[in-house]
C-alpha cells in the first residue's frame, strides 16, 4: 500500500516551527514503511518566501503554495478551505499531517470534517495499517491511558510536539506550485489580527521545547523564582509554573502548566518546589523524562516522576545551574 | 441573541481506569461519573457572563450521550443555563467525536445560536475535535484557545484575544461563530440549593439519535465513524521515582546530571 502524505505546516514569523518539521520527517518516514508514496509540504499564509526554501529542503516532492493576503490572520475556516485545495491535487490514499500547535489542532478537525476523513489529535505513534489507512496511538485521560485508533479512507492526524524525531532530510529540489484557492466563504472572512503580544521574550515556547524548568511555591519568594530561570537559560530550556505561582502573582497565567494551564510533553521536565497537586500533574504526565526537586520526600511529585532530588530547591538549583554552565565551557 | 453551550459527561478524574472486558475502552462498571468535563463548566461560566455583561439573552446548553447525562445538563442548569437538550444515544452506538460533531450540528439547525461555545478539549479522550469540526458543519467560523472575549453585538463583532505558541494575538472576528475558550474571565461558579431545585423544573429536551440521523447522514462523513478504537492500554504503574543520594547540592547535581546523559539520555 503506497500512501501520499499532504502536511499543512504552521509558521512562526515566516519560518517553519519545529514542530512542523517532526510532521515532515514522520511523513517521510511513513511513506517509505508503506512501501512508498510521496510527501507534499502545503504552504498556507502570507509571506512565505523564507518558508518556501525550508520546505525544498526537506526531501519532499513536491510543495504546494497558498501565499495570499487574506491568509495572514489564521482562520480555521480559510485554511482549512486552502488545505481542501491542495489536498485536491492529490491521489488516494491521502493522509494530511499537521503539528498539534494552536493553529493545528483546530484545523485538523475542520479539515477532517470538510473530507469526511478519520480524525485524530496530538497523535504519538502512527503506522500504516494492515489492511490500508493508518494505526496511530494517542494519550488520553491525562497521559493514564493510551488508544489505538483504526483510520480508514482519507485520514486528519495532529502530530503532538515532540514525539517524533527529525531525521535528516534526502537531497531534493522538488518544484513549488502555487495554488490558486479562489473565492474564500463568507465564513472565512472578516477576522483581522491587530497585534501579536510575545510573553516568552526570547526563551522557547512552553508547549514546543524539549526541556522544560519549572517552579512552584517551595521556591518561597517570588525573588527566588529566578533560580528556575537561570536554569532554564543555561539548558535552553522553556519556563513553567505551577498554579499557585500564578495565583500568589510571581509570575503570569502563560507560564501555568497544568489542566487550566498548558498541556505539555517534553523530552525531559524538571519540577523545582512543586508538590505534585492532581491538576499539576496532568499537564505532565506525558514527558518522557520528569525530575522533581522537593524539601518534602513524601509529596507526591515523587510518584510520577522519573529522578527524586529531595532537597531544597533553593539549593540545588544553583549547583545545577553552575553544573550545566561549566560542562558548556568543557 | 442565543448562545448554545455543548458539554461532554465524563469519568471522574480520580477514577481508577481499568480495561473493559473488550479492550476497547475503560470499564464504566462502578465507576463515577462527574457532572460535567471541568472545561466545559468553565464555558458554561464564560456563556452566563456573556448573558450578565453583553446583553446575550438565552443561554441552552446541549449534551450528546447516554440517558445519565442528563445530570450533567442540570448541573449547567442550576449555573445558570435556562434550556437543556440531550441527544439521548443508545450503548451500543458507536461514536467519534466528529460523529458527535455532527449529531450536535443536526440538532442545533433548530435551536437558535449566534455564539456555540465548546469546552477546550473532554478530560477523557482529551481530543479537542467538536468545535472547529461544528464550525464546519454549521457552516461557520470558529475560534479556539480564546483567552479573552469581548463582543460588540451591535457590529456583530467579537473582540479577542487567543493563545499562539510564544505570546497572544489580539484579534476581532465576526459572529455567529463557533468558540472554544482556553480560560474564562471567571472560576465556574457553584450551583447553590435553591437553583439546584429550580434546575429540576427548568426545560430538558430529549431527542433519540435515531431522530437526526437522515439529518447526520446528509453532513460530510455520514452516520457511521471514521474512525475505530482498536485498543485501549494502561502502562504499567510507575514504580516511583529513583531518589539520589546526596551529601551536598553540588553532589546531587553531578549524579543528577550524569543520570540524564547515561541512563535517561535526555541531555
Amino acid at each position: 500500500m503506497t500512501l501520499n502524505v499532504l502536511v499543512i505546516t504552521d509558521q512562526r514569523e515566516g519560518h517553519l516551527k519545529p514542530s512542523s518539521l517532526e510532521a515532515i520527517s514522520e511523513a517521510r518516514s511513513v511513506v517509505e514503511r508503506s512501501g512508498g508514496g510521496s510527501v507534499t509540504i502545503g504552504l498556507i499564509g502570507s509571506g512565505l518566501a523564507e518558508a518556501q526554501k525550508e520546505a525544498k529542503s526537506q526531501g519532499v516532492q513536491r510543495v504546494l503554495l497558498a501565499d495570499h493576503e487574506s491568509f495572514k490572520g489564521f482562520s480555521a475556516a480559510a485554511y482549512a478551505f486552502a488545505a481542501e485545495r491542495m489536498a485536491a491535487k492529490l491521489s488516494a490514499p491521502l493522509a494530511i499531517f499537521l503539528p498539534d500547535t494552536a493553529m493545528g489542532r483546530e484545523l485538523a478537525p475542520r479539515l477532517g470534517a470538510k473530507l469526511g476523513a478519520g480524525t485524530a489529535t496530538a497523535v504519538v505513534e502512527i503506522q500504516p495499517g494492515a489492511s490500508g489507512g493508518l494505526q496511530i496511538k494517542r494519550k488520553v485521560f491525562g497521559g493514564k491511558a493510551t488508544e489505538t485508533v483504526n483510520l480508514l479512507g482519507t485520514v486528519v492526524l495532529s502530530l503532538r510536539p515532540n514525539s517524533f524525531a527529525i531525521h535528516p532530510a534526502p537531497a531534493g529540489d522538488p518544484p513549488v506550485e502555487p495554488v490558486e484557492v479562489g473565492e474564500l466563504p463568507a465564513s472565512a472572512k472578516g477576522l483581522a489580527v491587530e497585534r501579536v503580544i510575545s510573553t516568552r521574550g526570547d526563551t522557547p515556547e512552553l508547549t514546543e521545547a524539549p526541556i522544560v524548568v519549572s517552579g512552584g511555591r517551595g521556591l518561597k519568594t517570588a525573588e527566588n523564582f529566578v533560580l528556575v530561570e537561570n536554569l532554564a537559560k543555561e539548558l535552553g530550556a522553556a519556563v513553567g509554573s505551577s498554579r499557585a505561582v500564578v495565583d500568589a502573582g510571581w509570575r503570569p497565567a502563560s507560564y501555568q502548566v497544568g489542566q487550566t494551564g498548558k498541556i505539555i510533553a517534553p523530552q525531559l521536565y524538571i519540577a523545582c518546589g512543586i508538590s505534585g497537586a492532581i491538576q499539576h500533574l496532568v499537564g505532565i504526565t506525558n514527558s518522557r523524562c520528569i525530575v522533581a526537586i522537593n524539601k518534602d520526600p513524601a509529596a507526591p511529585i515523587f510518584k510520577v516522576a522519573d529522578y527524586g532530588v529531595a532537597g531544597d530547591a533553593l539549593t540545588i538549583l544553583p549547583a545545577l545551574t553552575s553544573l550545566v554552565a561549566r560542562n558548556k565551557g568543557a | 441573541m442565543d448562545i448554545l453551550v455543548c458539554v461532554k459527561q465524563v469519568p471522574d478524574p480520580e477514577t481508577k481506569l481499568r480495561v473493559a472486558p473488550s479492550g476497547k475502552s475503560f470499564d464504566t462498571d462502578g465507576v463515577k461519573f462527574t457532572i460535567n468535563n471541568t472545561y466545559d463548566e468553565a464555558m458554561v461560566e464564560e456563556a452566563l457572563r456573556m448573558k450578565e455583561e453583553f446583553g446575550f439573552t438565552a443561554l441552552r446548553v446541549i449534551s450528546v450521550g447516554p440517558p445519565r447525562a442528563e445530570e450533567a445538563l442540570r448541573s449547567a442548569l442550576a449555573m445558570g443555563a435556562d434550556e437543556a437538550v440531550l441527544v439521548e444515544t443508545p450503548a451500543d452506538l458507536p461514536l467519534d467525536p466528529l460523529l458527535v460533531a455532527r449529531y450536535i450540528a443536526a440538532a442545533a439547525k433548530d435551536i437558535p445560536h449566534d455564539l456555540v461555545m465548546v469546552g477546550r478539549q473532554a478530560q477523557d479522550d482529551e481530543a479537542g475535535v467538536v468545535g472547529s469540526a461544528l464550525g464546519e458543519y454549521l457552516d461557520l467560523p470558529s475560534y479556539s484557545f480564546v483567552t479573552d472575549l469581548a463582543p460588540v453585538p451591535a457590529n456583530h463583532l467579537l473582540k479577542m484575544k487567543r493563545y499562539v505558541e510564544g505570546g497572544e494575538e489580539v484579534f476581532s472576528a465576526p459572529f455567529p461563530a463557533v468558540l472554544s475558550i482556553l480560560k474564562g474571565a471567571k472560576d465556574p461558579r457553584t450551583p447553590t440549593l435553591p437553583n439546584i431545585l429550580k434546575a429540576r423544573k427548568k426545560p430538558l429536551k430529549k431527542i433519540p439519535a435515531k431522530d437526526l440521523e437522515a439529518k447526520v447522514s446528509a453532513l460530510q462523513g455520514g452516520a457511521k465513524p471514521t474512525s475505530d478504537i482498536l485498543a485501549f492500554t494502561l502502562p504499567p504503574p510507575r514504580a516511583g521515582a529513583k531518589m539520589i543520594e546526596f551529601q551536598t547540592p553540588e553532589e546531587a547535581a553531578e549524579r543528577l546530571i550524569k543520570l540524564l546523559k547515561e541512563e535517561a539520555r535526555v541531555l
